[in-house]
């Protein structure tokens, strides 16, 4: 039986200020160690000031989790030395003296499986490092201190995973959720982090460290597990270790010829006060909380009787799922839908894009208004759509600078289909006798407008012409 | 010009234009270098300060509003930070350390027109309790050069007593305050725990200390408590005092209270000049009205232990920063590896430090935190719980503030546990977060001894009234210096 | 009790270079002796308390950056990056 456990990782984003002092949470603009003070270096005689929505926010991410939220959270110190850390102990949470982190006691689903949270915890992510120099000899470590104090949300998950695969779907589902919580952008360079731990056949546990990414996680638990499985097929008993991820060689490798014996001392923080938070707050936070991805996908299916597999996209995007908020009504909430997740997708597909879109809910109500009331065809609205992404005109400016309106007008219609008639007197010819001729005919009043034909309505007074000429 | 004035007195014949600012701080630092050879308070002393007061003048004769303190030359013990100044804690690790920012008090002195002197010495990261600690060499107590003043904010009192200054702030970990105070002559303070801001304040055992002023008189600690007390918003642990004025109905008296004498600290070991101390403060109070009965406090026995394994701990922790890597002394990390480099740079710290760093690193760590840490905590929770009982009894408690007289230089330098039992009766208030107050009591064999009083938490205004009635029972001799 | 071996663990631990001069190891065991008093308090049942503080007095979210260009002040070196020592591998 494989057992796989997570322990991620995740900035929170969203916030404007570090957690424990007002230097920007995130640091991804500035130059080398110019999002500092004196908090987050650690100077002599600086204090950390705990940030509120942090806590809060914190709080938000444990109960969507379905976690139990004590009355009251206090702040540990985490005791090492690392050149990443200012003050050489790092300022986290445990659960020594009873329930004290912000959340613990949950579960999430993952297809029809049933993930268990251990904990949730806030706590300080330490400064980057690079290291530089070529020979042992001059190698030095360079460290910017931007990122340290940056609030982080720790989740800690029950070995319940099965396979490596179950663990990519967990890690791209709570990227979705906590996107849609409101707080963090997972897309971010280093907002998720993840270590995981496996063990197989009731053996020993093995931590993995230093996992850079999300597709290096399921490659490093895939080794892991066949490793295991190498050695207790020969067996060889497992030692329960650390490991750190090589991504060099696809490997994992053991860490405990560098690991010192790590007593991290861990004792209250005397500078941050228990954070009372009562049950007012919490039933208010639960109120506010934005609406869970699953609930909406409920919501899309049975109230808009918009199909499952695009009610999935929708919903599992915050991007799309705002978009489509704030521009639906009952009668159009497919068709957006559709705009959506058909033509909208290709053009919003990376952050860069979706940064530097143009489109916005008005936009959206419009284009599904005109296509069905056929002001414009679905292809005119997919041109449109693509014009509106780059410069934001509005659909009317666009429909007449581009001259994409449906031709609607019997009279204008009849005119060039008069035009057809008499330029394609052969088909005219099949089309009496063979009805799926008339398509060609279509298809050449549809050219001739540039596809602006109203397509019903050619097909209508087409017939309608055929059957008269006769 | 009469340096021996207190801050009240000060401001008022600032006020009345009898002295100027400018002429009292020239007179002040011409006092400095009289004497602070034979005493070494002083680890810097502020250059600028005539000029300094100079312009408070010019305010003054310009009838632009001026601070409280009129440009009252205040010493600042060299662990609290000013912008722009050396910050050393009396320790090589930072002999060179500019602090880039003020510590809170020191705003609010500042806003107040308060002049700082000059940085005063302590035992070296506030370790110690006679300042022989320092890495810069020992003060001397000014009433007996050969004594050690106390500690750890022994340069604080040596300044305050020798009329170097006007007033000094301290920090009171675990008597560093009111034990110099005692053994100097001067009044020292350690208030309620969370009023006054920590902020700048380089720490040392950061969910029991406090910065605490050093004066020559009650009325002045009432003065600069006005000044630096209150709500801060870089620290979290600061309680919001409603902007009490403990200045005002300081001289109410203590008719009808009751007080509180701590069984535990006038027991064993207690010099007899010191018992009897304590026995006159007590009937003098009776005099003025309280009634005084014995209390016990059993978890004192443990306090001392409990203090320094929570101490340790808590310093092992705030003291790892100091790694030489963003600031310290110039000694560059090519071709050293992370943990030599660290432990090479470290041995900037004094014998003492090293001790409690080891004892810190020790007592919490796994497998032994259960017996001395976890315990210790323990031993602080019981005990606070103990002395919420005597204070539903209780107004005010009473103590001598250091159970011997002021001993040599030296003398104990080499026996720690003999050193840390100088400590008992102090530690209680800081492990429990009470206000508590020593008062300059009695002159013995030349040997300055001290009387402590603590009140209920929040209760500052009421121990400042206590104090100020049992100072007024006395009038002592003027320091030989 | 306090042994040589645990001495130099923690020494590690806590970066602290001790000479094995008997006089100073002595100082730390004497003192961590006196502790075991300690034992003796009858404490076991006590729980550890902390002040509160109410979630609505904590810090508002804002970015406010430091007013002066810190890394300089505390620089030692004239780069941008803080220097440190190489870590072992």
């Amino acid at each position: 039986m494989t057992k796989i456990g997570l322990e991620i990782h995740c900035q929170l984003t969203n916030l404007k200020s570090k957690l424990f002092c007002s230097c920007k949470a995130n640091y991804r603009e500035f130059q080398i160690n110019e999002n500092i003070c004196p908090v987050c270096m650690g100077l002599p005689g600086s204090l950390p000031r705990l940030n509120q929505e942090a806590v809060k926010k914190a709080t938000i991410i444990a109960m969507a989790l379905n976690c139990k939220t004590p009355e009251k959270i206090a702040f540990f110190r985490k005791n090492y030395f690392y050149p990443d850390l200012p003050k050489n102990f790092q300022i986290t949470q445990l659960n020594i003296y009873g329930d004290t982190s912000v959340g613990g006691a949950g579960e999430i689903m993952v297809g029809n499986k049933k993930i268990r949270i251990t904990r949730i915890q806030l706590e300080e992510d330490p400064g980057r490092i690079i290291y530089e120099g070529s020979s042992s000899k001059n190698q030095i470590t360079l460290v910017d201190y931007n990122r340290a104090g940056t609030p982080l949300v720790e989740i800690v998950t029950e070995p319940d995973f099965e396979n490596p695969k179950q663990v990519r779907d967990f890690l791209n589902i709570l990227s979705d959720f906590l996107e849609n919580l409101g707080v963090s952008d997972p897309s971010l360079e280093g907002a998720m982090r993840a270590d995981a731990n496996v063990s197989i056949e009731g053996g020993n546990k093995v931590e993995i460290k230093n996992i850079g990414s999300f597709h290096d996680l399921e490659k490093a638990v895939h080794f892991e597990i066949t490793r295991q499985e190498s050695l207790h097929s020969r067996e060889i008993p497992i030692t329960q270790e650390t490991r750190h991820w090589d991504d060099q060689r696809k490997i994992t490798v053991s860490s405990r010829s560098k690991e010192e014996d790590h007593d991290y001392r861990y004792f209250l923080e005397g500078d941050i006060p228990w954070v009372s938070i009562s049950p007012e707050i919490r039933n208010e936070l639960k109120s506010k909380m934005p609406e869970s991805i699953s609930s909406k996908k409920e919501r899309y299916v049975s109230k808009y009787q918009i199909p499952v597999q695009v009610a999935d996209v929708l919903s599992s995007d915050k991007f799309y799922s705002d978009l489509f908020e704030e521009s639906h009504t009952v009668e159009n909430a497919k068709e957006i839908a559709n705009i959506i997740t058909t033509d909208l997708m290709g053009l919003v597909d990376t952050r860069e894009k979706r940064k530097d879109s143009k489109f916005t809910a008005t936009h959206l109500k419009d284009l599904a208004d005109s296509i069905q009331s056929g002001r414009i065809s679905r292809n005119s609205a997919k041109n449109a759509l693509y014009e509106i992404v780059q410069t934001g005109k509005s659909l009317s400016q666009i429909i007449s600078e581009l001259d994409l309106g449906n031709v609607s007008n019997e009279s204008e219609l009849s005119h060039i289909i008069e035009e057809i008639i008499s330029e394609e007197p052969q088909a005219v010819e099949q089309a009496k006798s063979n009805p799926k001729a008339i398509n060609y005919l279509v298809g050449k009043v549809m050219q001739k407008t540039k596809g602006k034909a109203d397509p019903a309505l050619t097909l209508n007074l087409l017939k309608s012409r055929l059957i008269s000429n006769d | 010009m009469n340096l021996k004035i207190s801050a009240l007195e000060y401001v008022q014949e600032v006020k009345n234009g009898n002295i100027s600012s400018e002429d009292f701080m020239a007179k002040t630092l011409e006092r400095i270098s009289d004497v602070d050879d034979k005493l070494h308070a002083f680890l810097s002393v502020n250059e600028d300060a005539v000029d300094q007061a100079h312009e408070i003048d010019k305010k003054i004769k310009s009838g632009v509003k001026v601070g409280s303190c009129f440009g009252m030359p205040i010493s600042i013990k060299d662990n609290i930070c000013i912008k722009n100044s050396k910050t050393t804690c009396a320790s090589k690790m930072l002999e060179n350390f500019i602090a880039p920012y003020d510590a809170t008090a020191i705003t609010k002195l500042k806003e107040q027109d308060a002049i700082f002197v000059g940085k005063v010495n302590l035992d070296e990261f506030a370790m110690g309790l006679t300042t022989e600690f320092s890495a810069f060499g020992p003060s001397k107590n000014p009433w007996n050069i050969e004594y050690v003043p106390g500690g750890s904010s022994g340069g604080s009192a040596v300044s305050v007593s020798a009329f170097e200054c006007i007033a000094s702030l301290g920090s009171d970990t675990g008597g560093s305050v009111r034990n110099p105070g005692s053994f100097c002559s001067t009044v020292g303070y350690k208030p309620t725990y969370g009023l006054i801001s920590r902020y700048g304040l380089i720490s040392y055992a950061n969910s029991i200390e406090q910065i605490g002023p050093l004066t020559r008189t009650v009325k002045d600690t009432a003065f600069i408590l006005n000044i630096i007390s209150g709500l801060d918003e870089n620290d979290n642990t600061t309680i919001d005092n409603k902007n009490t004025n403990y200045l005002s109905d300081i001289d109410v008296g203590i008719e009808g209270k009751k007080i509180g004498i701590i069984k535990e600290m006038i027991g064993d070991g207690i010099d007899p000049s010191v018992l009897s101390a304590t026995k006159d403060a007590i009937s003098k109070l009776e005099s003025l009205g309280a009634t005084c009965e014995e209390v016990s406090l059993n978890m004192v026995k443990y306090s001392v232990a409990a203090y320094y394994t929570i101490t340790a701990t808590e310093a092992g922790s705030n003291l790892a920063r100091y790694d030489n890597i963003r600031y310290g002394y110039d000694f560059p990390v090519e071709g050293y590896e992370f943990n030599s480099y660290i432990s090479k740079a470290r041995r900037n710290f004094g014998p003492e430090v090293k001790r409690r760093m080891m004892i810190g690193g020790f007592v919490p760590s796994a497998g032994h935190a259960g017996k001395y840490f976890l315990k210790a905590m323990k031993v602080k929770s019981k005990l606070t719980k103990e002395i919420n009982e005597a204070f539903k009894k209780f107004d005010l408690l009473i103590s001598p503030t250091v159970p011997i007289l002021p001993f040599k230089i030296g003398e104990k330098i080499d026996d720690p546990v003999s050193l840390f039992l100088v400590d008992i009766n102090t530690v209680t208030a800081n492990l429990t977060g009470k206000p508590a107050i020593s008062i300059p009591f009695a002159i013995t064999n030349g040997l300055p001894v001290g009387i402590q009083l603590m009140a209920d938490s929040m209760n500052d205004k009421l121990l400042l009234q206590a104090a100020y009635a049992l100072e007024n029972t006395v009038t002592l001799p003027e320091v030989p210096i | 009790m306090v042994t040589q071996e645990e001495i130099t663990r923690v020494s590690k631990l806590m970066k602290i270079e001790i000479d094995d001069h008997r006089e100073y190891v002595d100082k730390v065991k004497k003192m961590i002796g006196y502790f075991d008093v300690l034992d003796s308090a009858g404490v076991e049942s006590e729980e550890i308390s902390m002040p509160e503080i109410q979630i609505s007095s904590l810090r508002e979210d804002k970015h406010i950056p430091f007013s002066d260009k810190l890394i300089e002040k505390i620089n030692h070196y004239k780069g941008t990056y803080i220097h440190a020592p190489k870590m072992s591998s």
